[in-house]
């Protein structure tokens, strides 16, 4: 008969600091889990290492001039950034895009989508623990993306290529046979990664189940892109509420079904497909020659007092900017909606009741931009 | 066995050491003067090498002429150098920097580790702990909240070890030098080696400045306390 | 009260309001003096300060609109006029989206939190309050989101908090001439 141990430990939660310097916290992320042997029972996130007041230096600059900083925000997705910023602006000043312009920027943002979800792939393989060989894959799909990127707008990272009522120029001639021959090298990119990842039976023992969070919850949350959609709800402001020529496209929304881990990569790696279909249609629609500016652009850009919140999809969610202005040359207030702040919230959700080493695979699955959440 | 009374060879016997070596004629070292005098010990025949018959031809004196020492010689395949060159030479060829991501310019830190610039052909591999690094590359703005972070980084790694500020927000604040929660440029709190110009720096300046800071090291190296 | 919302309702259609949702809205906010406004894209809802978070409520919880996705929520420092906090909401089923504004005297810059609404508000409520100081009565976790936890008096945002001139902060060490040498 067995009543009581003769022995009885008395457990204590150790508190364990991650971050603000560690490798898997993907910049400045810190924190402060509580655990119980290795079972998280608390997680408090702290963020600001990277606050660097992007909203309140726009609000001290022309419009023009905004554009370099919504870059930086996001620097993974910086067209997707900037469109939003500039079709803010556009929206303030009643400044029409042409066709062709609003075709180039869309194959833009739907190829930064791919460069930025290679970047994930190679950094959540690393959380997962396949080291440093996913990255490396991830590298040869992002650099064809990038030279690319680079021969448009001069620039690897910070583009600043889309201005308000167009691009900054024209793309070089031979932009359609470059952009098919990035498609082939990402293409192959999508392939190795569903080789290596998706069946790998230690990558799927590590990440299905992991993490969950239910519908209800993410919309309560107010998480957005990917992470949302891998829990079963179909929000994609793309097909919600199309902008740049998205309804004449077709491809589908990526849904998952269980909210986890998994879900939340395969519903990207299958984003990277529906993104080079969209590209291969914007390919053949986009008209080879036209404008790529209104026909009279004013040298300074003066709004209408008014405001406006725009939203756009990119890669992490929705990246919405709600400019309000005075009139004049320089916004009176610029907010950026930030998706991974909103999806950064629910990681305590997410992580709590799992193990230690799956607390960075479910913060690794949420595919956070430090400087988006920060600004 | 012959036993040498002590008093005789005791050389405290001051004495006994004059007569002995004023008594002993002018020979080469060699043959050293065996105490005959002493009057108690048995007659012993003292034959000294230059005398014996045999050997007289092999002792005849040869003029010594001090050769080269061995570390003054060139031998094939040894090459001499300092020590501290040799230390320098190891230090530049395998430095270690810490992957230590700040904000954007750890993107293409990234980008200039992986196989398309590939940092390893100069022996700099990425290293995630401070303790064992050599090189901080400080990639990004460095806000006054992360300042002490960073600091204590820098703290931790062992020396000898250098930093590098890459990126204008590391340098001098960059754009967003004008906001009072960003502090204008890393220099503030730890001292940098090499400034990589650039929002953000493109793979090849990086790849430069791990160069500048080779050839700083190379220059460096009499240099102490570092 | 209701007699002065539909007063106001009435006054209203300067800007024909009637082909968006504000019809629905304005059902679904009765007894709340709420003022509709055509925006560039999305419809304007201005509401009194002390009756927000009801009408927050009552948007989500109203069977046609069903705004169950809080999009943004921000405040604009409209220096002499106060402060407005911004809600921008937005419903996964019906598709509608909603600006919902409340304006803030500069004496009394307070306001019910709207965490019990949304739980994403916790974050943007703890971000809105340390860059221009409003405080959110009853939130859960009121520190500091952003800036040092210690750092209360710093309202970056308002328009009072000026930017540093980047001559005095980076002519320090420059090899500037001093002054009178």
């Amino acid at each position: 008969m067995v009543t009581e141990p003769a022995y009885e430990f008395e457990t204590q939660d150790i508190l364990l600091n991650v971050g603000p310097q560690h490798p898997s916290t993907h910049g400045v992320f810190r924190m402060v889990l509580s655990v119980d042997g290795e079972v998280v029972r608390d997680l408090v996130p702290h963020i600001g290492y990277l606050h660097r007041g992007a909203e309140k230096l726009c609000e001290t600059m022309d419009y023009r001039q905004g554009i370099g900083f919504m870059d930086r925000t996001e620097y993974l997705a910086a067209f997707n950034a900037e469109l939003s910023y500039v079709m803010a602006v556009e929206a303030l000043t009643d400044i029409e895009v042409p066709e062709r312009a609003q075709w180039i920027r869309m194959i833009l943002c739907e190829l930064n989508r791919l460069s930025s979800h290679f970047m994930f792939m190679g950094a959540f393989g690393i959380d997962v623990g396949v080291f440093a060989t996913p990255f490396i894959y991830a590298w040869i799909g992002r650099e064809a993306l990038i030279d690319l990127f680079e021969e448009v707008s001069g620039d690897r990272m910070m583009f600043a290529y889309f201005r308000p009522g167009g691009l900054a120029w024209d793309v070089p001639r031979n932009f359609k046979q470059r952009v098919n021959e990035a498609l082939v090298v990402a293409e192959q990119g999508i392939k190795d990664f569903d080789t290596m990842l998706t069946e790998n039976e230690i990558f799927v023992a590590r990440t299905t189940g992991v993490g969950k969070i239910s519908a209800a919850e993410a919309i309560d949350w107010g998480m957005s892109g990917p992470s949302i959609r891998a829990s079963g709800v179909p929000l994609d402001v793309r097909r919600d509420e199309p902008y740049l020529m998205y309804d004449q496209v077709e491809w589908d929304v990526i849904v998952g079904e269980n909210g986890d881990v998994y879900d939340r990569y395969y519903c990207r790696l299958l984003e990277m497909r529906e993104s080079v279909k969209i590209i291969r249609q914007c390919l053949e629609k986009m008209p080879d020659t036209g404008p790529i500016m209104p026909e009279k652009m004013p040298r300074m850009l003066r709004t209408a007092p008014g405001e406006v919140y725009v939203r756009t999809e990119a890669p992490r969610g929705e990246y919405g900017v709600y400019l309000v202005s005075k009139g004049g040359n320089r916004p009176h207030r610029l907010k950026v909606r930030s998706a991974c702040l909103a999806n950064l919230q629910a990681l305590r959700d997410m992580s709590v009741g799992q193990y230690v080493a799956d607390a960075i695979v479910v913060l690794g699955s949420i595919d956070i931009v430090l400087s988006e959440v920060d600004r | 066995m012959a036993v040498t009374p002590q008093t005789e060879l005791n050389p405290r016997d001051r004495e006994g050491a004059v007569v002995a070596t004023t008594d002993a004629p002018e020979a080469p070292p060699t043959a050293p003067e065996v105490p005959t005098t002493t009057p108690d010990l048995p007659e012993i025949p003292v034959i000294l090498p230059g005398e014996h018959p045999l050997e007289a031809p092999l002792l005849t004196p040869v003029p010594h002429t001090p050769g080269k020492a061995l570390y003054k010689q060139i031998l094939p395949g040894v090459m001499q150098v300092p020590l501290d060159l040799v230390l320098a030479a190891s230090r530049k060829s395998s430095l270690w920097p810490m992957t230590f991501g700040l904000a954007c310019c750890a993107i293409e830190m990234i980008g200039t580790y992986m196989a398309h610039y590939d940092l390893d052909r100069f022996g700099i591999v990425p290293w995630p702990s401070p303790r064992q690094s050599d090189v901080m590359i400080v990639a990004g703005t460095v806000t006054k909240k992360m300042a002490p972070a960073v600091k204590l980084l820098y703290e931790q790694m062992p020396n000898p070890k250098w930093v590098i500020s890459m990126g204008a927000c590391a340098t001098n604040g960059g754009p967003y030098t004008r906001y009072d929660r960003v502090l204008q440029g890393v220099d503030k709190i730890i001292p940098v080696d090499v400034y990589v110009p650039g929002c953000p720096p493109r793979p090849e300046a990086l790849i430069d400045s791990f160069l500048a800071l080779q050839e700083k090291i190379m220059e460096e190296r009499k240099s102490t306390g570092r | 009260m209701t007699n002065e919302s539909t007063d106001q309702t009435e006054t209203a259609p300067e800007d024909d309001l009637s082909s968006t949702i504000w019809p629905q809205v304005d059902r679904a906010l009765a007894g709340i003096t709420a003022r509709g406004e055509a925006g560039r894209i999305d419809l304007i809802v201005h509401v009194p300060r002390d009756e927000v978070i009801d009408a927050l409520r009552r948007l989500k919880t109203d069977e046609t609109l069903s705004f169950d996705y809080l999009r943004s929520l921000t405040a604009v420092d409209n220096e002499d006029e106060g402060m407005d906090v911004v809600y921008h909401l937005y419903s996964t089923t019906t598709r509608h989206n909603v600006t919902v504004k409340a304006t803030l005297p500069n004496e009394d810059l307070s306001l019910d939190t709207a965490t019990p609404v949304w739980k994403g508000a916790n974050w943007l409520e703890r971000e809105t309050a340390e860059m221009f100081g409003i405080r959110f009565h009853g939130h859960p976790d009121p520190r500091n989101l952003l800036m040092p936890e210690d750092m209360t008096d710093v309202f970056p945002l308002r328009k009072s908090h000026p930017l540093a001139e980047i001559e005095i902060l980076q002519g320090e060490g420059m090899g500037y001439p001093e002054e009178g040498a």
